[in-house]
């Protein structure tokens, strides 16, 4: 299901005497099954444009298209939007509140209207999704888990809608590494299976290995657009609007800084690999 | 929920936001008083010139001074017809059946309202120019007498700065929870009184959860950084009087006069 956003502007407290304009007329496209990464300064707008494409923020001027469903429409279902596209916010642990795992991960389901034994069907799934051991935690209460597990219920408690988008603001900040590495590798997991995936992040090596197309937002406005090789290869802008560049893509300016001449839009190992063993043996270097 | 008028503080560098706190307070404490011992149109014409004065000299515009009775002008409308309807005096203006309205009734109900109304704008006033912290520091300082009492004054004061501080924290707290529960599906608008209780429930368990986590988290902050209740604690910012606190006094002065003529004179 393809997402159309178009023109799109949003003021916090429009009129008001603290008006700020978070968004300013972004376009884009997304089509079915993608990997979207939108990358961005902190404050550039990055949650308040997600968040425009389930209906949690209404547009101040703009449309958003979800397949054919219009967002700004007052008859759109907000119910059909959420069931299709799944939003988990930034530090979603902080949304817990059920007793028990199993009651947590089911709020969504239940909300949608389910019955008790797809409810339950659907849960067991969604642990699996996020490899949370059913038999050991279903009955826990999801305040005893560690930080990554409580991660990664939140996330199966939107998982278990089965949305066709994904969406998930900062899935990784705040764990540790180990945790960080696993919840990427579900991501990824997920998007092999068919889900289309919008992911903010301010880690441009995990959005180098992962993404296959960029939003770049500066200050509320669409930046850039594109895929990573495009993106990475305007590293110099991407440093001036407050943003990184993964390593592998520093290590080739540095390297150029320094006399040799590898492409400007490397931002794989792999490729990086092939570059330099090319222009070293080519003897290409000072 | 961020559109609330009642209780926001502009910043800004005119003459009244300039005054000391303690003064505004002060002066907040007797217009307050005035606005009970106002007798008459004299009375609030006086008011008026002074609250408009302060108005402008505080650089806000009347217009934002007077939505911030938007919220209360239910209360004030309900108070006008109570008292139109339910003033007896002499000669009735007006009859219909038994509903009798005096011209005691309706020059009292005018005068409700308008009392309502120049409290309200008062009190915003002072909370549009002064930050809430200045307000509590100068209520501490104000209150300090108690102490002698063995009144907490100190730890009273902490705790309401404290309150303060984190109501804007936590209203942004109640968006996000709610906006991310509401991608779950929750619905926190439709069904009876009992299925809207329940629908806050995915609301308000973690937002005392992460409440009582932020008390912790700055309970120890504030050990960490060797906090010990009131005694022999310096300041910051040491308030001081000085010359436009002097003339604002005068200034209320002379509105109390004149508001005390008219109660005596008129
Ligand atoms: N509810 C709100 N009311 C008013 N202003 C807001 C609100 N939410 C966000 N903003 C402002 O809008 C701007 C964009 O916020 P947003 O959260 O979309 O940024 P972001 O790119 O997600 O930042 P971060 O990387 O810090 O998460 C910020 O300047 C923020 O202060
Ligand atoms: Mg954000």
């Amino acid at each position: 299901m393809p997402v159309e956003v178009r023109n799109l502007s949003h003021i916090y407290d429009a009129g008001g005497p603290f008006a700020f304009r978070a968004l300013e007329d972004v376009s884009f496209r997304i089509a079915d099954g993608e990997f979207v990464a939108v990358i961005g300064h902190t404050g550039s707008g990055k949650s308040t444009l997600v968040q425009h494409l389930n209906g949690l923020s209404k547009p101040t001027s703009g449309t958003v298209f979800v397949g054919n469903l219009n967002l700004s429409d007052k008859n759109t279902s907000l119910k059909e939007v959420r069931k299709k596209v799944g939003l988990v916010f930034q530090y979603p642990e902080y949304q817990l509140f059920e007793e028990t795992v199993k009651a947590d991960i089911g709020f969504g389901p239940k909300n949608l209207g389910l019955d008790a034994e797809e409810i339950n069907d659907r849960v067991r799934e969604a642990m699996e999704l996020t490899e949370l051991d059913y038999a050991e935690l279903a009955e826990k209460s999801p305040f005893e888990l560690s930080g990554g597990q409580k991660r990664r219920v939140a996330i199966a408690g939107v998982l278990a809608m089965e949305p066709d988008i994904l969406i998930l603001d900062e899935p990784a900040a705040g764990l540790d590494p180990a945790g960080r590495d696993n919840i990427l590798s579900l991501i990824k997991k997920w998007h092999e299976s068919g889900k289309t995936i919008i992911m903010v992040s301010h880690s441009m090596d995990d959005v180098a290995d992962l993404a296959q197309h960029i939003l770049v937002m500066n200050h509320g406005k669409l930046e850039m657009e594109g895929t990573p090789e495009e993106i990475f290869s305007k590293g110099q802008r991407l440093q001036e609007i407050g943003l990184g560049v993964p390593a592998v893509t520093a290590l080739a300016m540095r390297l150029n800084a320094l006399g040799f001449a590898l492409p400007s839009n490397l931002y794989r190992m792999e490729d990086m690999e092939q570059a330099l063993l090319h222009a070293l043996k080519g003897g290409k270097h000072v | 929920m961020r559109e609330m008028t009642i209780g926001q503080f502009f910043p800004g560098t005119s003459f009244v936001h300039r005054l000391d706190p303690r003064t505004k307070l002060l002066i907040m404490l007797a217009y307050i008083v005035l606005v009970f011992l106002v007798k008459g149109f004299v009375g609030y014409g006086v008011l008026a010139v002074f609250l408009l004065a302060a108005c402008l000299s505080a650089k806000v515009k009347i217009g934002y001074l007077l939505k911030t009775i938007k919220p209360i002008i239910v209360i004030v409308f309900i108070t006008f017809v109570l008292n139109l309807f339910f003033t007896e005096g002499e000669t009735p203006w007006l009859s219909l059946g038994p509903v009798k309205i005096y011209p005691e009734g309706v020059r009292f109900a005018v005068m409700m309202a308008l009392r309502l109304i120049f409290l309200l704008m008062g009190t915003s006033l002072l909370t549009l120019t002064t930050s809430p912290m200045a307000l509590t520091d100068a209520l501490e300082r104000l209150l300090k007498p108690l102490n002698k009492l063995h009144f907490p004054v100190h730890e009273l004061s902490m705790m309401m700065t404290i309150a303060l501080r984190f109501i804007p924290t936590l209203m942004e707290e109640t968006d996000k929870i709610m906006k991310a529960q509401a991608a779950r599906g929750a619905d926190f608008d439709t069904g009876n009184l009992i299925d809207k209780a329940k629908a806050m429930l995915p609301l308000l368990v973690p937002l005392f959860v992460s409440a009582f986590r932020r008390a912790d988290d700055l309970a120890l902050a504030m050990e960490a950084r060797c906090y010990h209740g009131g005694d022999r604690r310096t300041r910051m910012k040491e308030l001081h009087y000085a010359k436009i606190d002097g003339i604002a006094a005068a200034l209320t002065l002379l509105a109390t006069l004149g508001i005390v003529a008219e109660r005596i004179f008129l």
